[in-house]
């Protein structure tokens, strides 16, 4: 029982690998399409990194949609007016990181529920990207430099499947090896006792906001580098889908905190079944419906286990 | 007023602190002056100013007028941070740990991490917390998240953080209150050791007795203002009352042998805000003088003389469960008559508190809880229907609902009752408002009105709300626990009288509680509850506290037998 508690998530996602292998032993149990799952998972994965910092916090953030929709809007605008490549990059990672910032500082210092201000930003963010649009889908202009950010493959290796690795470990390090990561979990732990140890808590929640909506904009860079095209809800589907992979996650490792580690393992779940049922031939709504049963299959294991305690 | 010359010089002197809150002065002149290596107790009513002065020193407030000298060099403390920078730790009434990191990560929170490259060591992380924790609390496990730990573990955790680095002074703000016996001591010897070492403790506690025991100093606070201070070997508990309380608080009164305690008497209402024991001194005493002031209930009399078994008017009794209970799920019966208090005791962990829940209804039980001859329905609202109320434990977790008004709280286990007209759920503000009035006065609820929150009452008196909640309406049992739990005298004792008198209404009352005193005056019997087990029954002359303490430890006879034994002395 402690074993199921304690690997219960990680577990699942070792049946469901299982259990597609043997329904379609051809096309999902090859490693050519395990690499390909690594890819599929590789920007919600990245978005939901961003999300385990502001949860680590018992925070949320609702605008990362948005974030990752601006980002491609924003590059594929500034590619049009002739700015070069390095700069775009400089420009939009930049203000996602200061969108970040800002709903930070709006819950930090003012003592907003992030639920509310991250959701009122997020609506703000998203009308500015329509304006800058003028809610088209734009793909003009990109330099084929660009498109490779987020394509083709490297020693074997997709592109997108390196950054997501790169990310990892980077955020691993960051999160459970530095004091930064620590102070984190203890602002998320006890934010008085934080306070009163003399943390410099609205300073690590205005920086971990930031990085949260940095990685949204990489993702959008990322997502518009392999579309070769740029739609102003383009990144609508990833908030659900991040926050499912953090919440997963909780349930995998230590004792229901959000975890990096587990946030993968969560990601790596949602793009399985996804893939797994593509494959079968399964229609996409019953998808939803499958990912979705997952989740709260998930969530209901460990209050059970809880209850046993 | 001025202590002893002899001793060594002081090394923190605070003189004349003022602090202003809008038009209430929380501090209006405060003296504290610490000496190296002095377990120093401040002592005050609720309200009397004590946090304001901790949150000055931990450089929270910043004093509005006074001088703050450190090794005879006046300073400012402007943040926690340079609190710590001087050396003073503080281990505050809540307990401040992250909740899912172990002792190791509690301990070097806010602190600069030993480092190998970019990268936290999480060896020498470890070894300088054991290095620590051998020093003070050997047996504290160190790789358990705090939230598993035992409220005990979790203050030597605390402890443990404040002497990462070296410290001058630990401040603890009521660190007993939620420790039982054993506990306690373990954390007075912790303060010796210390104590030798050097390091000031300044120890805040309602609990006289165990200042007396513990401390070498003592400094009282009344309105905020310093009223006395000296060394506790020239001063007894009743002069700390007096002090603390003016010199004509109840406590004061009932306290002194010129004073005669009031005469019984049944009539609702008796005993309103007058003195009553809090059982302190020889224990018979404490008994007898109990039986003597209790007003009697209708139900069934008493001689008064305590020692005799207590007679029952009629046989049945009003409450009677007998539920499967504790780690081994053996049974556990409990009965209480109508007027009758019990007393529930046990060490932390004992299972006082779930048994409570339990019988509330809020968590599952299998067996048998009847009463009044009738089986309850279920949860809590089954056990309300049925007459039953409950104060639990923690006021600000279990208790109230601190987004709502004060007069909201007090009709929220209810609501029906309120109702603008009987067929329609629809509270009547009005009612509602007459309700809370008639409460407040009642329990003598001191608001500055009651539709704010209940945050802003004094922990006294958040505790009387609680009370007050369950007024007006007819009860047959009452379910309490921990009912004075950072209370001051004051409202400690308009607490006792509240629940004497819902006794003498003819209510059964099942008491838990960590305070022995408070068991041996209000108790008419104390079930001792051990790792989930009623070890044995105390009455009468058996009633001591050396008793209580012996069953507590698991050293009575009769232990196994779930049916109780009476121990006889």
């Amino acid at each position: 029982m402690t074993l199921l508690r304690r690997y219960g998530t990680l577990i699942a996602l070792a049946l469901i690998v299982l259990t597609f292998s043997i329904a379609s032993p051809g096309a999902f149990g090859t490693v050519a399409n395990l690499v390909n799952i690594t890819q599929q998972m590789a920007l919600l994965a990245i978005v939901a990194i961003g999300a385990t910092l502001v949860m680590v916090l018992g925070e949320f953030d609702l605008s990362v949609s948005a974030v990752v929709s601006f980002a491609g809007i924003a590059a594929v605008s500034l590619f049009g007016t002739g700015v070069s490549l390095p700069i775009v990059l400089a420009l939009v990672l930049a203000a996602s990181l200061a969108m970040g910032a800002v709903s930070g500082f709006l819950v930090a210092r003012f003592a907003v529920p992030s639920f509310i201000a991250t959701l009122a930003f997020g609506t703000v963010i998203g009308g500015l990207t329509f304006w800058i649009s003028n809610g088209a889908t734009l793909f003009s202009g990109i330099p084929p430099a660009f498109r490779d950010l987020g394509r083709g493959m490297v020693l074997g290796i997709p592109v997108p499947t390196l950054w997501l690795a790169g990310a990892a470990v980077v955020f691993w390090l960051l999160l459970d090896q530095t004091e930064f990561g620590r102070r984190l979990y203890a602002i998320g732990g006890n934010r008085e006792a934080a306070r009163l140890v003399g943390l410099p808590v609205r300073r690590d929640m205005v920086v971990a906001f930031a990085l949260c909506a940095g990685l949204a904009g990489l993702a959008g860079l990322l997502l518009t580098a392999r579309l070769g095209s740029a739609h102003p809800t383009g990144g609508g589907g990833y908030l659900l889908q991040a926050y499912a992979a953090v919440f997963l996650g909780m349930t995998a490792f230590r004792e229901g905190e959000p975890s990096l580690p587990g946030t993968l393992v969560g990601a790596a779940i949602i793009a399985v079944v996804s893939n797994g049922l593509t494959i079968l031939g399964v229609p996409s709504f019953l998808q939803d419906v499958m990912t979705g049963t997952i989740i709260l299959a998930a969530v209901l294991v460990r209050q059970f286990g809880r209850a046993g305690d | 007023m001025t202590l002893d010359d002899r001793a060594p010089p002081p090394f923190l002197a605070l003189q004349g602190i003022v602090r202003h809150f809008g038009a209430t002065r929380a501090l209006d002149g405060a003296d504290l002056v610490l000496r190296a290596g002095s377990v120093h107790a401040l002592v005050g009513e609720n309200g009397a100013g004590k946090s304001t002065l901790i949150k000055t020193l931990s450089g929270l407030y910043r004093p509005g007028s006074g001088s703050i000298r450190l090794d005879g060099a006046s300073i400012e403390i402007g943040s926690p941070r340079a609190a710590e920078a001087l050396g003073f730790r503080f281990i505050h009434q809540e307990l401040n740990l992250v909740p899912h990191f172990d002792a190791v990560g509690n301990a070097w929170i806010g602190r600069p991490h030993p480092k190998r490259g970019p990268f936290l060591d999480h060896g020498a992380m470890r070894r300088r917390v054991a290095e620590v924790a051998a020093r003070i609390a050997p047996d504290l496990p160190l790789d358990r998240p705090a939230i598993r730990l035992a409220p005990g573990q979790r203050q030597m955790a605390e402890i443990v953080r404040a002497l990462m680095d070296e410290a001058r002074l630990i401040v603890m703000d009521e660190p007993t209150s939620s420790l039982s016996e054993g506990e306690a001591e373990r954390l007075h010897r912790t303060v010796r050791r210390l104590s030798q070492e050097g390091c000031a403790v300044l120890f805040i506690s309602h609990r006289l007795d165990e200042v007396i025991e513990l401390c070498d100093a003592y400094t009282v606070l009344r309105n905020g203002r310093t009223v006395g201070a000296g060394r506790i070997a020239d001063i007894d508990r009743e002069g700390l009352v007096r002090l603390m309380s003016g010199g004509d608080s109840p406590d004061a009164l009932q306290r002194s042998p010129a004073f005669p305690p009031p005469r019984p008497s049944p009539t609702r209402g008796e005993g309103e805000g007058r003195a009553l024991p809090s059982g302190e001194g020889e224990e018979g005493a404490a008994a007898s003088m109990t039986a003597s002031t209790r007003p009697s209930p209708p139900s069934w009399g008493r001689d008064g003389e305590g020692g005799g078994p207590v007679p029952y008017a009629n046989g049945a009794p009003l409450f009677f469960a007998d539920v499967a209970f504790g780690p081994a799920n053996t049974r556990l019966t409990l009965e209480a008559r109508g007027g009758e208090i019990v007393g529930l005791y046990g060490l932390v962990g004992a299972g006082r508190s779930s048994l409570l829940k339990m019988l509330w209804g809020a968590t599952p039980s299998s067996g048998r809880i009847s009463l009044g001859g009738k089986p309850l329905g279920d949860g809590p609202a089954g056990r309300i229907a049925a007459g039953m109320a409950f104060v639990p434990e923690d006021r600000k977790r279990e208790g109230l609902a601190m987004s709502l008004s004060i007069e909201a709280n007090l009709a929220l286990a209810h609501l029906a009752d309120f109702r603008t007209t009987p067929r329609l759920p629809v509270p009547s503000r009005g009612r509602i408002r007459a309700f809370a009035a008639r409460s407040g006065a009642r329990l003598k609820l001191v608001a500055a009105g009651f539709g704010r929150s209940p945050a802003t009452l004094s922990g006294g008196n958040q505790q009387k709300l609680l009370f007050g909640r369950w007024l007006g309406r007819r009860i047959r049992l009452l379910l309490v626990d921990e009912p004075t739990r950072g209370v001051d005298v004051g409202a400690k004792a308009e607490i006792h009288a509240e629940i004497r008198r819902i006794a003498a209404d003819g209510a059964a009352v099942i008491l838990a509680t960590s305070d022995i005193e408070e068991l041996l005056a209000l108790s008419d019997r104390v079930v001792v509850l051990h790792a989930g087990r009623p070890v044995c029954q105390l009455r009468g002359a058996s009633l001591t506290r050396e008793a209580i303490v012996d069953a507590a430890f698991g050293h009575a006879p009769g232990h196994a037998t779930p049916e109780i034994s009476v121990r006889t002395a």
